[in-house]
């Protein structure tokens, strides 16, 4: 067995709001993600699943704990150190128009990291942007254009080639499919599977979508107010659900069938607020392993 | 086809609300091109399509909101609404202070995003009392006692304090109780949701969705739901009604249509949909089995 190619020991971000609360965005959050594996991040609005992301590319330093990638702990680099370490790290966000400059050329948005890591001439990034565009199913006679001549689904293409232009080792995907129409989602979505099976990604999956993320996982962690409560193979998440809040976040997804309608026991309440008052913190949850690789919180 | 009639129509059930060759343009683009459908009273219908086929604009068509604000015109066609004496009016041709009475009383709309749809600085109780105030003439304290009984209609926790709460104090899901509460506090016989759960957490979702379903039963009035999601349309839809590209490509019974789509772009829109459950057994991910679509995706955008 090889060693893993991220492994989040411990992370913490608290986010002080004033007058000595915290947010406390993620807590005590471990896991790790092998080459070639899509690890899912799901959970609702607020459970930190995003800033766990954000703390992982290093866009966000972290209260405590460590990230390694590739065997380095990446929350110790310096500036320069890092720079050369985000090249096997990249990040796709939800929102592909925003993610671009709407005055310069998507051929230009998607050789900027190769001319910033100085990745050959000029005529050599040209053909590789060019090659970029063929893979992600563009076509080369596009890099002239700007961002607003293209559909969310096309943009969200632009940006998947110039996260993949430096052949990173991870690719976070941040709610990477929300935006898009259901069947330009797919296409995305497969899109990113054959990426993978090509190139040997890793993909740290951020997403609120259940039925999405069954497509693209071997894992998932589910997450809940900043703490990992569930994690485990896909096939057990989504069959064995152990956490009373996976079970209802499984529950609550509308079923595309209408005999599978059903009277759903209905769920009540919402999620508590994540902010503590001065000198409150969470309890941390206890993760007991139910079967290999399978762990759930104890719950009273 | 555009002009397909609705399977419903023909029996003894007369249509609450009939649209007939609708055609809504923004300058040289046409938005909806030539579509007609019916609402039966106490039915929910779904409005399924992806972005750009005219979803929307259909809901705004019917509210008369597509020329404000937005530069759309009304072309061609009628929107026949069935008044509570039987009359019959075409809303196309009603003037502004017309519509003004008929918006709200008869026909109410929610939209996806409720922190837009409410004013920050006047409480949530202030503004359903408003709405009713407007409508039925009533005083502020019949307005405040109605508000009341609409926020336990739809089932907001603690519901004499969140009269008094601002928007901002209240999660999204509390809101579009809110909306759904103003919504029908004036008994409309018509209520369109344009994508009402589309920016809520799944769990809400399924609390707003349940709500629905059960407020049509307590309040008789017909539903139409303007949504981009198959799973919104299986759980709650009576009669759907798909869009692609500004026109009608098939519409009927939701049973009917989800297990025998006949149109290629239902079949494709299907076929992408994410169903969870679809992976059971199966360790590796998967890729979407897609049926070959033309979508306004694949033709690149005009600049």
């Amino acid at each position: 067995m090889s060693a893993p190619l991220v492994e989040v020991r411990d992370l913490c971000k608290v986010f002080p709001v004033g007058g000595g609360s915290n947010v406390h965005a993620v807590e005590h959050v471990d896991f790790s993600l092998d080459a070639g594996e899509t690890l899912a991040v799901v959970g609702e609005s607020g459970c930190g699943k995003s800033t766990l992301a954000h703390l992982v590319i290093r866009l966000l330093e972290p209260t405590s704990g460590s990230v390694h990638l590739d065997g380095v702990d990446i929350t110790s680099l310096g500036n320069r150190a890092m720079r050369e370490h985000r090249q096997k790290l990249q990040i796709i966000f939800q929102d592909p128009f925003a993610s671009l400059d709407p005055r310069r050329s998507v051929g230009k948005a998607v050789a900027e990291p190769l001319t910033i890591h100085g990745k050959g001439t000029a005529s050599e990034i040209d053909d590789r942007v060019a090659q970029l565009f063929e893979r992600v199913g563009l076509t080369a006679d596009m890099m002239r254009q700007f961002p607003h001549q293209f559909s969310g689904g096309q943009r969200q293409r632009i940006c998947i080639a110039r996260a993949l232009a430096l052949e990173p080792q991870l690719v976070i995907a941040d709610e990477a499919v929300s935006a898009l129409d259901v069947s330009i989602q797919a296409q995305v979505v497969n899109l990113m599977m054959e990426l993978q099976a090509e190139m040997g990604l890793s993909y740290l999956f951020i997403s609120h979508d259940l039925a999405v993320v069954e497509r693209v996982s071997h894992r998932v962690a589910v997450m809940y107010l900043g703490q990992i409560v569930e994690i485990g193979p896909r096939s057990a998440i989504f069959e064995n659900p152990q956490h009373s809040y996976t079970k209802r976040l499984l529950d609550a997804v509308p079923i595309a069938d209408p005999r599978a309608r059903r009277d759903r026991p209905l769920i009540t309440g919402e999620i508590p607020s994540p902010v503590w008052e001065p000198g409150t913190a969470p309890t941390r949850v206890e993760l007991v392993e139910i079967a290999p690789g399978h762990l759930a919180a104890r719950e009273d | 086809m555009p002009n397909e009639t609705s399977p419903a129509q023909g029996s003894d059930a007369e249509a609450i609300l009939s649209v007939r060759d609708l055609v809504v343009t923004f300058g040289s683009f046409t938005a909806v091109n030539g579509t007609s459908f019916d609402l039966f009273p106490g039915e929910t219908l779904a409005v399924v399509g992806e972005s750009g086929s005219g979803k929307s604009v259909t809901a705004l068509s019917i509210m008369r909101l597509v020329e404000l604000g937005t530069r759309g015109k009304i072309e061609q066609g009628e929107i026949l609404f069935r008044r509570d004496n039987g009359e019959v009016v075409d809303l196309v041709g009603l003037s502004e202070n017309e519509m003004r009475e008929v918006r709200g009383n008869d026909i109410s709309m929610i939209f996806q995003e409720p922190l837009t749809s409410l004013n920050p600085v006047y409480t949530v109780g202030n503004q359903v009392a408003e709405a009713v105030q407007l409508h039925q003439g009533v005083d502020k304290a019949e307005g405040m006692a109605r508000a009341l009984e609409m926020f336990q209609q739809v089932r907001i926790p603690d519901p004499e304090q969140r009269l008094e709460q601002f928007p901002h104090e209240m999660s999204g899901g509390m809101r579009q109780r809110v909306m759904i509460a103003m919504a029908l506090s004036c008994d409309p016989r018509v209520l369109i949701a344009d994508e009402p759960t589309t920016a809520l957490d799944v769990t809400i979702q399924a609390q707003i969705l349940g709500l629905m379903r059960d407020l049509r039963q307590t309040t008789g009035a017909a539903v139409m739901i303007i949504t981009h999601d198959m799973g919104v349309v299986a759980e709650v839809a009576d009669r759907v009604v798909v869009m692609n590209q500004a026109e009608i490509v098939e519409q009927g019974d939701v049973y009917d249509l989800f297990e025998n789509p006949r149109e290629r772009y239902t079949q494709a829109l299907l076929a992408a949909v994410p169903r969870l459950g679809s992976m059971t057994g199966l360790d590796e991910p998967a890729p979407f089995d897609l049926v070959e679509m033309e979508t306004v995706e694949m033709k690149q955008v005009d600049s």
